[in-house]
């Protein structure tokens, strides 16, 4: 394939990639590592590097605008970060020694597991509401957002140390397999936790971006960061977010967590196809 | 602005925030340019190239002092490798930022936290790299 063929692909693939990220919390590797491996044929450490970059610019992308709105809890965040960041070290330190079929193996198990307590709940629009109470009171694990038509949704979380242990194996996932794993943290922060699926996406976006650069340095070192791949990836998955950003103020709850399945759905079927050998 | 008021923290971080991914977005985009203007019809195989037995895998710049020395004579791959650190950049500020913002709310339980996790990604970013155990 020629360089600007490539290019092209990859920076209309990318725009799609970075406008559901943003939208549904997630880092766009589960799109931009399948089109790199599967239609392109790039090396897999080269689609985890790109994955990486994808992962932080769509969360930077749609940063600014969930920063405004105040959509994103910044503490319930913060508090889950000190869990990710930790194990995205451990996960990184182990990647070295597993091969890429191990790797997609884990990566398609993943996908599949996440998608059960989804759709227990997929027509739930606000959680009922929560007594905060231990830890979650302590660390002050609650919030508010103002929805488009004014009204004012108040949060409580719950289950704040389960979320903590699942926080834990996001990070050991994102240093493993270069995702985001923006998947398991919206899933902990919307089934563990309890919160409006918009707080759990923007704050999984949050969150993704601060992952992903814990182990950037990693990758980049290695050589894994390939330019002719992260420069159309980078740059069309930052338009994508600030699209994906509109999107997601506007939409209801409900409509993010059937988006979300959706997209969890189509990567698992992607992920086994491949880890059949077709 | 005031450092002091959360509201006007809030303004600064979304501020910082857009004027980074405004910077690393320019400057991806001038290193794509540039690339594009003498490789366009090149064959993508010769850049992706995955040599697992060396360290970097690639055959683009990957240490700071070779992407300086790349960018003096406008090296499309290192122009796009310091778009990516700028890019790179803005979570650490965010977090940063952040730090800031707690203090304005007076809130020392969530100040000590995002200290925390500021000093293990600041540890991760700069100093995993250097250690063997990270770099199969």
């Amino acid at each position: 394939m020629i360089v600007i063929e490539f290019f092209l692909t990859l920076f209309v693939a990318s725009i799609a990639a970075g406008a559901l990220g943003s939208v549904v919390g997630i880092g766009g590797g589960l799109i931009v590592i399948p089109i790199l491996t599967l239609f392109l044929g790039v090396d897999i450490h080269y689609a985890i590097g790109a994955s990486i970059v994808s992962i932080i610019a769509t969360s930077s992308g749609a940063a600014a605008t969930y920063v405004k709105d105040r959509i994103t809890n910044l503490r319930i965040g913060m508090f889950l970060e000190t869990a990710t960041t930790t194990g995205a070290i451990i996960g990184a330190a182990i990647a070295a020694y597993l091969s890429a079929t191990i790797l997609e193996a884990i990566f398609g198990t993943i996908l599949i597991i996440s998608l059960i307590p989804l759709i227990r709940k997929i027509g739930e629009e606000y959680p009922p509401k929560q007594e905060l109470k231990g830890l979650a009171k302590k660390l002050n694990l609650r919030g508010d957002y103002t929805e488009r038509d004014g009204r004012k949704i108040e949060y409580d979380a719950t289950n704040p140390g389960k979320g903590l242990a699942g926080m834990l194996a996001a990070g050991l996932i994102s240093g493993l397999l270069g995702i985001g794993s923006g998947t398991f943290k919206v899933l902990s922060m919307d089934i563990v936790m309890k919160l409006p699926m918009k707080v759990s996406t923007t704050t999984s976006n949050f969150m993704i971006g601060v992952t992903a650069a814990a182990s950037a340095g990693i990758y980049f070192a290695r050589g894994d960061v390939n330019p002719l791949i992260t420069a159309p990836v980078a740059l069309g998955i930052l338009i994508g977010a600030s699209l994906g950003t509109r999107v997601l103020v506007n939409a209801r709850n409900t409509a993010v967590r059937k988006i979300f399945a959706l997209v969890l759905a189509a990567s698992a079927i992607e992920m086994i196809i491949r880890a059949l050998g077709f | 602005m005031n450092l002091k008021d959360p509201n006007s923290m809030n303004n600064i971080l979304g501020i910082v925030l857009r004027s980074g991914v405004v910077l690393s977005g320019a400057i991806i985009a001038i290193g794509t340019a540039l690339f594009v203007a003498s490789h366009s019809l090149d064959d993508t195989s010769t850049y992706l190239a995955y040599n697992p037995s060396l360290v970097p895998h690639g055959n683009f710049p990957v240490s700071l002092a070779s992407i300086a020395t790349g960018l003096g004579s406008l090296d499309p791959f290192s122009v796009i490798a310091l778009g990516f650190l700028v890019l790179l950049a803005t979570p650490v500020a965010r977090v940063a930022l952040s730090l800031f913002l707690f203090a304005a709310e007076k809130d020392r339980m969530y100040v000590y936290l995002t200290a925390a996790v500021l000093a293990i990604l600041l540890f991760s970013m700069l100093a995993t790299p250097l250690i063997p155990l990270f770099n199969g």
